[in-house]
């Protein structure tokens, strides 16, 4: 009992880890792709190579495959990758950031009261 | 030469001046609404329209019955996509809304009701 849980705990985070894996593959493809429809057609080669594992069975197989995936991964980083502009490192990363509450714009342009 | 053909052609140009004025109205009632020196943070999405373009990004995944899909729908169980399409639901919705969702976090989100409600709630959607 305590054998079979142990495998399904251990394919629980294989799975994880391809999920993830295929995330940040998917996400270095986009990255690596100037066009659009260039990335179309490099997602689904990274897709394909996904899928041809998709029926193994034995966790040792899997493991490595996963080791060899996250290897290959990390080799074709992509040196600057898109980030989302207020995510750290991106361009607008703490630039301009929401002024503090109690602080409040008055559009007056040069209509104040006390004119 | 050039000022003397400057002047000539400027003596002979009329600008109507209507339509300068349509611009400028436009342009004042443009920043007559009230808008927020700050780039982020205090615009808020409404839940309907966070609701609306989740869903349109789900139909428009090619392997999905846009017909199936509702706010509640699961990715996985009601509409048999695998966990490699929901990863790239989950990409679709970040790109869709500007964000950037930490791995861990992103890989929790497996239905449209989930989807909806990290979206609405993060500071950041746009």
């Amino acid at each position: 009992m305590s054998a079979s849980a142990s495998y399904l705990a251990r394919r629980a985070v294989q799975k994880e880890r391809v999920r993830i894996l295929y995330r940040k593959a998917l996400k270095d493809t986009l990255n690596w792709a100037v066009h659009r429809h260039l990335f179309y057609e490099d997602a689904s080669i990274l897709r394909e190579k996904f899928e041809a594992n998709k029926h193994l069975e034995d966790p040792e197989t899997i493991d490595r495959m996963i080791a060899v995936g996250e290897a290959t991964y990390d080799k074709w980083r992509h040196p600057d990758p898109y980030i989302v502009p207020w995510a750290p490192g991106g361009s607008k990363f703490t630039r301009n950031p929401t002024p503090p509450p109690g602080i409040e714009i008055v559009y007056d342009y040069g209509k104040e009261d006390n004119d | 030469m050039a000022s003397a053909l400057r002047a000539a052609v400027l003596r002979y140009i009329r600008v109507p001046v209507a339509q300068t004025l349509a611009l400028n109205g436009s342009k004042l009632s443009l920043f007559n609404t009230v808008r927020s020196m700050s780039a982020h943070g205090d615009d808020h999405l409404d839940k309907e329209e966070v609701i609306e373009r989740v869903l349109d990004v789900v139909k428009c995944f090619p392997k999905v019955d846009p017909s199936k899909v509702t706010p509640d729908v699961h990715f996985q169980k009601d509409l048999g996509l695998d966990s490699l399409d929901n990863v790239e639901i989950v990409m679709a919705l970040e790109e869709e809304f500007k964000l950037e969702i930490p791995d861990k976090e992103a890989d929790k989100i497996d239905s449209c009701h989930l989807a909806i409600e990290y979206i609405y709630s993060h500071p950041m959607a746009g």
